[in-house]
């Protein structure tokens, strides 16, 4: 099981991890901070020294851009928080997470890491991010028990009063909800656990048992709490009860209520346990690169990779990603193009499929997996500029993550098919420049053998 | 300090470690193509090839891809050609280019003998084009290319000299075809002058030039204004020209090499295929006007600088991908804000050359922006471009990854995506998405179907939401950048600050 804290001990150790240890203000230079790193591409940051109980962690599933090449990808950190390899391809990454739609392993039962004592949900420290003028909880999870056992969804709130939480939690689960319901809220909980509520309540693709899931993603240990069964190594446990479930839309503002309908709960918080030294992550909603798109975009490649892999009985999708560059407004798919008129089909198949975006960018299935340099080269060069960018009739849904039409005016949806042409001949089809396709073996081999005694520093096989 | 020739460059560059002088036999036959184009994927030092072996008489030595930016600041190099200092961001890197631009100082002409491409002179049976060590560039390119130099030539109605940037194809010793692609003002001068007239046109192509010199070429400098003016405003300085031996063009004194000869009516012969500038081989194999070389002159034991076309796409830069960046960019700036449209910059997609440009603009109405793709979708050279992309004036075109966001955020498919008529528009052959047939091969070199061009409009509707105070509010973001660069984070603590505000 990879615990939060195993998780930034291992960043700290792969040199991925600042430190900060000026004093912070927790409501307004906290996030500021946070949001300034993931726009730099930088670590992850712990802040050392801000004035509540629990220290502060945000970037842990967090990661650069592809403007340049780097040593880390996008996804390093959330691969790492998953027990993995940083440098697990994208493509085992998106088909592991996909995997566990009919999963349903058992995680064992502990006790809980945290202790129960005096403390309020004030004390915490949590940082104000998004609309929230005061504490706000991010990357949490609650969990509430039903008949069938214990569920997990992910929820965002903000602290009112001494010990309320307004807080945003996928519609479906709210409908469950009635005042009185028993209900704990998780803060520092394994990745594995975070990932699984949100497959659970994201679309409709059949994810099932967020807990079956996380124990298959993981090895994770879980504890009896108030609302039911939670992860084991939690920093922090908020128990308490459902005080209101009006019904109401919440205003969304981590990246996850835009992937699902969402409703706004009230919970009056009665305990509260921590552990020793508590280290509460969260993301500075509404940042380029924040933890939050992170995790949304890949929960919904991983389930749109499913979905489209189950659908015709074939599986031409090589990969499909949604990168945290565009903030989830638009959908790559690198597929074999079956026939004349596939990628229109895949493309909306991904509209029908998910309320993200509105811009789907269909590839050729030899593009390199969630490469954005060559995908948003080919989108320019391979897409014929008229025939190739294809606009719907303007009667489709808003979609979610854009920010025009939020009023929900139906619009127009495009993709861009910068695929070759499967009717065209052979002969039409350009090779690409490379150092693979443009020389032969003896000259490739030339350069490599003599690189150093030619006096380069580089490492010659360090492509991109 | 300014250089004044491509030789005190390379010496800039060796100076800080970016050259790397190889001292082994480098072949021009794919070989020191192969290393420069592996040196340019790993962001490594430029290579300056000392021997190339059957280099021909002139024992020339070749530079592969000299203008070659880093990748993080593609920039810097030319910065230190034009004697600015290192460290620029990017932003003032454009206006510091801009304002030299803005005062053109125009040539001076110096006697032959103190020009050094005049130490060594051949002409008429002593020419040979062969006698340089051309590289051959890609496997399957139709042949061996001189593609990193200066055209010069003259508008025969007017006192325009015309420097410009096509690549030239070597066919024989005194031979080689030139890709001039109608709707460019070189091309056009032949095609549409001196063509019709039945006259030949004295050409002249400067090899291994002054960096200023280069970068003036691959700009787009109005209809009947000198690049030569411009050159000298980048550098402060005049760029001192010298007579041809058989023409009456002036070439830049101390370019490695200078061919003369002219470009003749009713003649073509075969050119491509070539590894382009867009990442895919082009082809098929064109008929473009020939050159008739008369003279050749240049320095003992010249450099042959070139270019990895093909390479400089994705994360990877080469010259021409440099240049279009470090200058392309700064002066299609200058040239928006002189028509009178209210730009705060324009530059090129970083993973795409020569196709698509983003401009940040403050006044985002949509007539506004018709008309500003309007207007430079018709006024430039605007054959290879087929997108624009529109972003606020806080979206840098320079970081794409803000630009990405802005299109994929705020550009509705349902009314920010405009075409400018679908099939009406022209385009070069130079692409991957016409099949040959569509290309065809006419005599003027654009291709036979038309095709679309389009702006994105990826500014900010008036309905977004609103961005939480740690994302605007300058003070915080400043604070929280020195706090980040305190605790060890290298970050440039004013830049964001600024973009924020």
């Amino acid at each position: 099981m990879t615990t939060l804290r195993e998780h930034v001990a291992a960043l700290d150790g792969a040199d991925d991890l600042l430190r900060i240890e000026q004093r912070v203000h927790w409501a307004t230079d906290a996030p500021a901070i946070a949001a300034e790193a993931a726009r730099e591409n930088g670590p992850a940051i712990l802040f050392e020294n801000v004035p509540g109980t629990a220290r502060l962690v945000s970037g842990a599933y967090g990661g650069p851009d592809q403007m340049q090449p780097r040593t880390r990808m996008p996804w390093s950190r959330v691969a790492v928080a998953l027990g993995r390899d940083g440098d697990l391809p994208y493509t085992r990454l998106l088909q592991r997470l996909s995997a566990t739609a009919s999963a349903n392993a058992t995680p064992t039962r502990t006790e809980l890491a945290a202790t129960y004592g005096e403390s309020d949900p004030y004390s915490l420290g949590l940082p104000a991010v998004g609309s929230a003028a005061g504490p706000a909880v991010t990357l949490g999870l609650i969990a509430v028990s039903a008949d069938d056992g214990t569920t997990w969804a992910p929820i965002r709130g903000a602290v009112k009063g001494s010990a309320e939480l307004v807080a945003s939690v996928p519609a479906a689960l709210g409908d469950s909800l009635s005042p009185g319901t028993d209900a704990t809220i998780a803060l520092g909980a394994p990745l594995a656990c975070l990932v699984a509520a949100a497959l659970r309540w994201t679309g409709d693709a059949g994810y099932g048992d967020p807990l079956g899931i996380a124990g298959t993603l993981d090895e994770v240990s879980v504890a009896e709490a108030r609302g039911g069964l939670v992860p084991a190594s939690a920093e922090a446990i908020l128990d308490g009860t459902v005080s209101d479930v009006g019904g109401r839309p919440s205003r969304r503002a981590e990246s996850w209520e835009y992937a699902t309908s969402t409703t706004e709960i009230g919970l009056r918080l009665t305990d509260i346990a921590l552990r020793d030294d508590p280290l509460i992550p969260f993301t500075p909603v509404g940042a380029p690169l924040a933890d939050d798109i992170h995790l949304a975009g890949l929960v919904e490649a991983a389930r749109l990779y499913h979905r489209l892999n189950s659908y015709w009985g074939v599986t031409p999708v090589e990969w499909i990603a949604l990168p945290v560059e565009t903030k989830l407004g638009m959908c790559l798919v690198a597929s074999e193009i079956l026939y004349a008129g596939f990628e229109w089909q895949l493309a909306n198949t991904l509209f029908s499929f998910s309320r993200l975006f509105d811009k789907v960018l269909v590839l050729d299935a030899d593009a390199p997996a969630a490469t954005l340099a060559r995908a948003f080269d080919d989108m320019w060069v391979k897409a014929h500029p008229s025939h190739d960018w294809q606009f719907s009739e303007p009667a489709a849904p808003a979609a979610t993550a854009t920010a025009y039409r939020r009023d929900g005016t139906p619009g127009s949806r495009l993709y861009i098919n910068a695929t070759w042409d499967p009717r065209w001949d052979d002969e039409y089809i350009a090779p690409r420049v490379g150092f693979e396709t443009s020389f032969p073996d003896d000259v490739r081999e030339f350069v490599l053998d003599n690189w150093r005694d030619m006096g380069f520093s580089s490492t010659p096989e360090e492509e991109e | 300090m300014t250089v004044d020739s491509l030789r005190e460059y390379l010496s800039l560059l060796e100076s800080r470690g970016e050259l790397n002088r190889i001292s082994r036999d480098v072949s021009w036959n794919l070989q020191a193509s192969a290393v420069t184009m592996r040196a340019d994927q790993t962001d490594d030092a430029v290579p300056a090839f000392e021997s190339v072996p059957n280099s021909g008489a002139c024992e020339a030595r070749l530079i592969g891809d000299p203008f070659r930016g880093s990748r993080r600041r593609p920039w810097d190099r030319i910065a230190g050609a034009l004697g600015l200092p290192r460290g620029l961001t990017g932003g003032e890197y454009y206006e510091v280019v801009i304002d030299r631009l803005k005062s053109p100082v125009p040539p001076t002409v110096v006697d032959r003998e103190a020009a050094p491409c005049k130490e060594v002179v051949a002409k008429g049976e002593q020419v040979n084009l062969f006698d340089l060590p051309w590289p051959y560039i890609h496997a399957g390119d139709g042949g061996r290319y001189s593609n990193l130099h200066t055209i010069v030539t003259s508008d025969p109605d007017s006192e325009w000299i015309d420097w410009s940037y096509h690549r030239a194809m070597i066919h024989s010793g005194t031979k080689a075809s030139v890709l001039f692609l109608a709707g460019e003002q070189t091309p056009n001068l032949y095609y549409y002058k001196y063509e019709r007239r039945d006259e030949p046109m004295p050409i002249a192509i400067a090899v291994g030039t002054e960096p200023a010199v280069s970068l003036s070429s691959v700009m787009w400098i109005p209809t009947g204004r000198d690049e030569a003016d411009f050159a000298g405003g980048l550098k402060r300085a005049p760029v001192e020209l010298v007579p041809c031996e058989t023409n009456d063009l002036l070439v830049p004194a101390t370019a490695e090499i200078v061919i003369e000869g002219s470009v003749l009516p009713g003649r073509r012969l075969d050119e491509g295929p070539f590894g382009d500038y867009f990442g895919y081989m082009h082809g098929p194999r064109r008929s473009m006007p020939v050159l008739q070389v008369d003279a050749i002159t240049h320095r003992e034991r010249p450099y042959v600088p070139f270019c990895v076309e093909g390479v400089g796409v994705g994360h990877t830069l080469n010259s021409s991908t440099t240049m279009e960046v470090a200058c392309v960019g700064p002066d299609a700036t200058l040239g928006l804000r002189t028509a009178g449209f209210d730009v705060e910059r324009c530059a090129p997609w970083r993973f795409t050359p020569r196709t698509v440009y983003t401009v940040s603009t403050e006044v985002s109405r949509p007539g506004y922006l018709h008309n500003l793709a309007n207007f430079i979708f018709t006024t430039w050279g605007m054959l290879h471009i087929d997108f624009f992309v529109f972003v606020d004036t806080d979206v840098d075109p320079l970081d794409q990854r803000a630009v990405l966001e802005a299109i994929a955020v705020n550009a509705d498919p349902n009314e920010d995506f405009h075409q400018f008529g679908v099939e009406t528009m022209p385009k070069v052959p130079l692409n991957i998405y016409q099949t040959p047939e569509e290309k065809g091969d006419a005599e003027t070199g654009t291709s036979k179907t038309k095709t679309a061009k389009a702006y994105i409009d990826a500014t900010r509707g008036d309905d977004a939401p609103a961005r939480p105070d740690y994302l605007t509010d300058s003070e915080l973001v400043r604070k929280a950048r020195e706090t980040l660069a305190r605790a060890g984070l290298p970050l440039d603590v004013q830049s964001r600050s600024e973009a924020a505000s």
